[in-house]
């Protein structure tokens, strides 16, 4: 039993020794590859994440074509009210040219502003599916899934831009990504948005962030398939 | 000609005039579809609906959504005819357009219908270019191989576009194509062997399938019988056994018969055996017996019970008996001689219960130890099967009812040494009082057989037991002779019938039951009886019976009604017990 003693103490000490030293923040056991952890290239990790985003843009687009079918029949109609979109103050490349004229740490600001300004919009838009009798569940669960697919398309894209910045790709400059502030759904006449009308934003702001998140893949890690 | 002329110049005139009639603004356009090759212009077409006569023309105006600024089409030839080009300065996407087309002649115009468009979801890329396909040999052997680029405008290099490509092959005289998979924005090159010989292949496998299936159809028609039995066996025809055709057909219709007749059924001799060999009977102490003259009437009625228990014990019932003893007392009819020996006759069948050792062959003077006994004065048990006793119960008019007609004719009779007879001695026979006396011999002969009653009787413990006795012969004075079963030394002694058997009842005819021999007729005796009918019966049966006491018969009553005779000469005598 005394021989135990001395062995128990030196454990409690090294236990809390570690436990002073240790850090909070995550960081990677890994930074390179050949020592045999598997390490995601940047490549990989824009690939992961324009595959999120062209998931969510196909669920919101099949969303919102369930809504025109089922409650706005006629196309086209005339009389349709457009409340503005609640991500129009967001300044955003309309073209191909704007967009390869913004600097990387500006478009990445566009994608993290546009995906945070979803976060809660999302979450409404599927609340209140999900107490309406009109929708099934199938839709429901879509509108669930599309907000969380958004949430983790925005920890994606942080992650990117983290490992950006780790790898100097990005300046110092970007400040949108404490900037990006959550946005309310409430269009210029304080009216909430409808559920179509929030499906026909974000339907767009959804091909927006994939189109932004190709076009900064393809600009930082140029590869044959771009 | 000049006519002709002028007919012409006139109709010209005619014409012109009409067409002049018939202008009307124009037809409203319609904008039949747009669309953006690379996602970074757009083109729209609109169809006219009319000019209405005149020149007429067509005008596109477009507005951005929620924007009130209205702008024209800025190239109207680029994409040829009705049709609106927007370049890249002009294109935005992610922007509602609201275009309509403007129809306009010398009479007005007309507003086609809005159209609202998004160029994002109107981007339909351009053919892939330089498409070529071309044969290669190889070890492996030929295939094709399909190359081509992608359409110039459509870039992807930035990302701006993602492409995918699909092949899709078919024959020459096929009408459809064959489609692969979507390929993703990938080489430029792509490989497609072709194998021409798939199909031949697959004819290959038909024709082969085809004819295993053949040979396996041909195989189980060859063996379809034994195939049959196999899965259908064949259900066995009925039989009846020992039955054949042959020999209906033979026309012997006896030795049909005769195969059809089962051995050994109905049971025959043993059957008679084993009914001759159990007559029971039985010793119901509890059966209280008084018999004074004036009880003995109310005895005789109460013991005209109707719940009469005489469950497969035949009517050996004690109360019956007893009914039997009561009947016997009021008559008052008693021999008077000092000896009353009951003999019965053969024929009566005498369900004796065997006696007991009792060695000597009178029971003594009867003493009346007790009152009347509970038990039944002449039957007995007693599980002495070494003795070889047999009671002649005479036909004593004084309480001994049992077989009463068998009483009648009390004789002394010595009997021999096997033999055991009752006798009543000393028995005071009394007018109208035979309780006593009865209960005296009763008690004697409860003394000599039973079990628990009173004083013991010399020499014989009586013991209330179940033995089975069989009619051994009728002595020449007419008496039935017994001896129980269980006795070893059953022989046939001295027999005056040698060989009878006295079990079977010939017939019943006016109060008299005929007992038949078995073997010959000779030694048929009658029976028969004049009691009153009051007193109950014991119900006549034959010593193959269990249980059978003597036949009683009363007038009143005829056993017809209630005896019944079975096929086999046996009565059953569940039936005659009386109904009350």
């Amino acid at each position: 039993m005394s021989s135990f003693l001395p062995a128990v103490a030196v454990l409690l000490v090294a236990l809390l020794c570690l436990d002073l030293h240790s850090r909070v923040a995550s960081a990677p056991i890994c930074t390179h590859g050949p020592s045999g952890c598997h390490v995601l290239s940047l490549a990989d990790l824009f690939d992961r994440v324009i595959q999120h985003s062209a998931r969510m843009h196909s669920l919101s687009n099949d969303l919102h074509s369930e809504f025109e079918q089922y409650f706005l029949p006629s196309k086209n109609h005339i009389g349709k009210i457009y409340h503005k979109c609640h991500t129009s103050s967001i300044l955003t490349p309309n073209g191909k040219e704007n967009a390869q004229k913004l600097a990387r740490e500006e478009l990445t600001e566009v994608i993290l502003k546009l995906l945070m300004a979803w976060r809660d919009p999302l979450f409404q838009l599927h609340q209140s599916m999900a107490h309406q009798q009109d929708f099934n569940s199938f839709s429901s669960n879509k509108a669930l899934e599309m907000g969380d697919m958004a949430h983790e398309l925005r920890k994606g894209v942080e992650k990117v831009a983290e490992r950006m910045r780790v790898l100097g790709m990005l300046g110092n400059s970007v400040t949108g990504l404490s900037a990006a502030e959550a946005m309310l759904p409430i269009s210029d006449s304080g009216e909430a948005m409808s559920n179509y009308e929030l499906l026909y934003c974000f339907r767009r702001d959804s091909n927006k962030v994939q189109n932004y998140l190709k076009i900064l893949k393809c600009r930082i890690v140029p590869e044959h398939d771009c | 000609m000049l006519k002709i002329q002028l007919c012409i110049t006139g109709i010209n005139y005619i014409l012109t005039y009409i067409k002049t009639l018939c202008v009307s603004p124009p037809g409203k356009p319609r904008l039949t579809s747009c669309r953006s090759p690379e996602k970074e212009t757009f083109t729209c077409w609109w169809e006219p609906g009319g000019d209405g006569g005149l020149p007429t023309t067509y005008a596109l105006y477009y507005h951005l959504e929620n924007s009130e600024t209205v702008y024209e089409c800025p190239d109207y030839r680029t994409a040829g005819e009705n049709s609106c080009f927007f370049n890249k300065n002009d294109t935005s996407l992610w922007v509602n357009y609201n275009i309509t087309v403007v129809a306009t002649n010398a009479l007005g115009k007309n507003i086609s219908d809005p159209v609202e468009v998004d160029v994002v979801y109107i981007v339909q890329p351009n053919t892939p270019e330089n498409v070529t396909a071309v044969v290669v040999h190889d070890e492996q052997g030929p295939f094709v191989r399909v190359s081509w680029e992608k359409p110039r405008t459509a870039d992807t290099r930035s990302g701006w576009i993602t492409l995918l490509y699909q092949l899709r092959v078919k024959q020459e005289k096929d009408k459809e194509w064959e489609v692969g998979l979507k390929k993703k924005r990938k080489c430029l090159i792509i490989s497609y062997i072709y194998i021409p010989r798939e199909r031949s292949l697959w004819i290959m496998i038909t024709i082969f399938s085809v004819f295993i299936v053949l040979i396996l159809t041909w195989t189980l028609n060859v063996k379809r019988n034994s195939v049959k039995l196999c899965l259908l066996p064949p259900v066995p025809g009925p039989k009846i056994k020992g039955f054949e055709k042959q020999l209906l057909k033979s026309g012997k219709s006896e030795e049909v018969f005769n195969t059809l007749v089962i051995q050994g059924f109905p049971p025959t001799t043993d059957y008679d055996e084993l009914l001759v060999e159990y007559l029971e009977v039985y010793d119901n102490e509890e059966q209280e017996l008084v018999l004074d003259g004036k009880d003995l009437s109310e005895d005789c009625m109460k013991s005209k019970s109707p719940s009469d228990s005489d469950s497969g014990r035949g009517s050996c019932d004690s109360r019956t008996l007893l009914l039997e003893k009561c009947m016997e007392g009021r008559e008052g009819s008693g021999s008077g001689s000092d000896q009353h020996q009951y003999s019965q006759h053969g024929e009566t069948s005498w369900a004796s219960t065997e006696s007991s050792e009792s060695q000597g062959p009178e029971p003594g003077s009867p003493e009346s130890a007790d009152g009347c006994g509970k038990t039944w004065p002449v039957v007995f048990s007693s599980p002495q099967p070494q003795t070889h006793h047999h009671y002649q119960v005479g036909a004593a008019k004084p309480a001994y009812h049992s077989v009463p007609e068998i009483l009648n004719h009390s004789s002394p009779h010595t009997t021999p040494s096997n033999y055991h007879q009752l006798h009543h001695q000393d028995i005071p026979q009394q007018e109208g009082r035979f309780s006593k006396p009865a209960c005296r011999h009763s008690q004697s002969y409860n003394q000599f057989n039973l079990d628990g009653v009173g004083t013991p009787a010399p020499g014989v413990p009586p013991s209330p037991s179940l033995e089975y006795v069989e009619v051994q012969r009728v002595n020449p004075e007419n008496m039935l002779l017994l001896r129980p079963l269980s006795d070893p030394n059953r022989e046939p002694e001295g027999l005056d019938c040698a060989g009878e058997d006295y079990s079977k009842v010939k017939e019943v005819t006016n109060n008299i039951l005929l007992l038949q021999r078995d073997t010959s007729h000779q030694c048929v005796d009658y029976y028969s009886q004049d009691l009153d009918n009051q007193a109950d019966q014991c119900t006549t049966q034959q010593p193959p019976h269990p249980c059978k006491p003597a036949v009683h018969q009363s007038n009143s009553r005829m056993p017809h009604e209630g005896m019944r005779v079975m096929g086999n000469g046996y009565v059953d005598s569940t039936v005659l017990m009386p109904s009350y």
